[in-house]
């Protein structure tokens, strides 16, 4: 394998079989999951019919997920939801692990390489509540040298092609409004993974000084690498989102993308504490989520039980019925009204709560 | 329809994780069939996509490539597009069928 395949920004794979097998994945995926197979428009028409029957909206997930079941439709979609991800997962870690060596010296090779910092931290333990190999990748977040490497790869697959420059991130960064004072001297990536939202505010704000943390070692070295071969000085710090050991006041905007569904209840209010706590008053309280149950359709809804159960998503339907509103209001943070909803793909399945710390 | 069981796994509360290779077409063997045919169309897109890009490198270079140079070679933005419109006209033509199962069927068992 060539110097160039190793060093690109997200590694080739082993051979260009596995990146075709994976475009493979990504178009099917599209297709079950888009207009192809037309799976939700039918079965939501299903669900909201026999709702009309019944004189009564979809309030029980169980009776949901029993109705919907019955169809042999159903059953075929969850298969094939189901099977793409598992064929994505099994070539994808293959693929890489052919090339391990040579990728973990690639990773080491700019543990120690500026611009920006990697703070791991050898003593740190992991969670037991992050011990899930979260959207069924294999050993999760932490349990393999790789896994930055992995999940990135993975997202490409995810976003079908359209965040490979990170547009997506740029794009939710973009729209973060500042605080009303125009003050940004810090930001705070929380969960950064493999750092693209961080990258992304470091761009956006070149004077602020931009730290994006993980409990995953190998998510941060990858957005350590990522970062330091963009030229960027943002560092990378292996802690905790519900206890991250900064100052009080310490960020002029705090940032949480795709963070909240993928932990405990009682982490997220934790978490939630902590952002105001290190939140100045005044600064910003970004999050970027799933939308709450009580706005989904009645496939969304069973999509998100499915999502739970079968896609190595626990906490996820626990986060959408915890109602966040609450949580961020009852720690002193403001949510802007006019919150944004979209999806990439559809409507109804992502919002932003934009907060403001009183 | 009750579920296979399985052990749960979340660590700490939330919904449980199903274990591995959980049934949905209520027969194992209808399971693994439906499995086979995706993976036998990714064996076929992986070879078909092959073949459009020898293709494509034969015509470019008059010669026949290197073992292995097709590894490395990248297509034209615009075969690329034609390599997505075919892949995508490959998934519509195996899986077509999807289309044509009534959203109102209810399993006899």
């Amino acid at each position: 394998m060539s110097p160039t395949a190793t060093t690109a920004v997200l590694p080739d794979l082993a051979r260009r079989d596995d990146a075709a097998y994976l475009d493979f994945v990504e178009g099917f995926r599209e297709y079950i999951l888009g207009k192809g197979a037309d799976f939700e428009d039918r079965l939501d028409a299903q669900a909201r019919a026999e709702a009309g029957r019944r004189g009564q909206a979809w309030t029980d997930l169980e009776e949901l997920r029993a109705y919907l079941q019955r169809f042999p439709l159903t059953r075929m979609r969850d298969r094939l939801v189901r099977t793409q991800q598992e064929m994505k997962w099994h070539r994808l870690a293959r693929s890489y692990s052919d090339r391990r060596m040579e990728l973990e010296a690639e990773l080491a090779r700019w543990d120690h390489q500026g611009p920006g910092k990697l703070l791991l931290d050898p003593a740190f333990k992991v969670p037991d509540y992050a011990n899930v190999e979260f959207h069924l990748q294999p050993g999760g977040y932490y349990h393999d040298a790789l896994s930055g490497f992995l999940y990135h790869y993975g997202t490409k697959v995810f976003f079908r092609g359209g965040n490979d420059q990170d547009e997506l991130h740029g794009a939710l960064v973009g729209r973060v409004p500042p605080p009303a004072d125009g003050r940004v001297r810090r930001v705070l990536d929380m969960a950064c993974s493999v750092g693209q939202s961080s990258t992304a505010f470091k761009r956006r704000y070149p004077q602020a000084e931009v730290t994006g943390i993980d409990y995953a070692a190998p998510m941060l070295r990858v957005a350590h690498r990522r970062a330091a071969m963009a030229g960027l000085d943002v560092t990378f710090a292996q802690r905790l989102v519900e206890k991250t050991g900064f100052p009080d006041a310490h960020f002029d905007i705090t940032f949480a993308f795709i963070v909240f569904h993928e932990l405990p209840v009682r982490i997220i209010q934790e978490t939630v504490r902590e952002a105001a706590r290190v939140t100045r008053p005044g600064g910003r309280f970004i999050v970027y989520d799933f939308t709450e149950s009580a706005i989904k359709s009645p496939y969304q809804l069973y999509h998100r039980w499915f999502d739970a159960r079968h896609n190595g998503e626990p906490y996820s339907q626990d986060f959408c019925d915890c109602n966040l509103d609450a949580v961020l209001a009852s720690n002193g943070f403001v949510v802007d009204a006019d919150v944004e909803a979209q999806r990439s793909g559809g409507a109804g399945y992502m919002k932003h709560w934009f907060a403001t710390r009183a | 329809m009750p579920e296979i069981a399985s052990a749960p796994q979340t660590p700490e509360g939330g919904t449980p994780i199903v274990g591995p290779d959980p049934i949905y077409l209520r027969d194992p063997l209808l399971d693994a069939t439906v499995r086979m045919v995706v993976e036998l169309t990714a064996q076929l897109w992986v070879e078909r996509e092959r073949r459009i890009a020898l293709e494509a490198r034969l015509t470019e270079a008059g010669v026949l490539p290197a073992a292995g140079a097709a590894d490395h070679w990248q297509p034209s933005a615009e075969l690329a597009a034609r390599i997505k419109q075919e892949r995508d006209r490959l998934v519509d033509d195996v899986f077509k069928e999807l289309r044509r199962i009534p959203a109102t069927a209810v399993s006899q068992d």
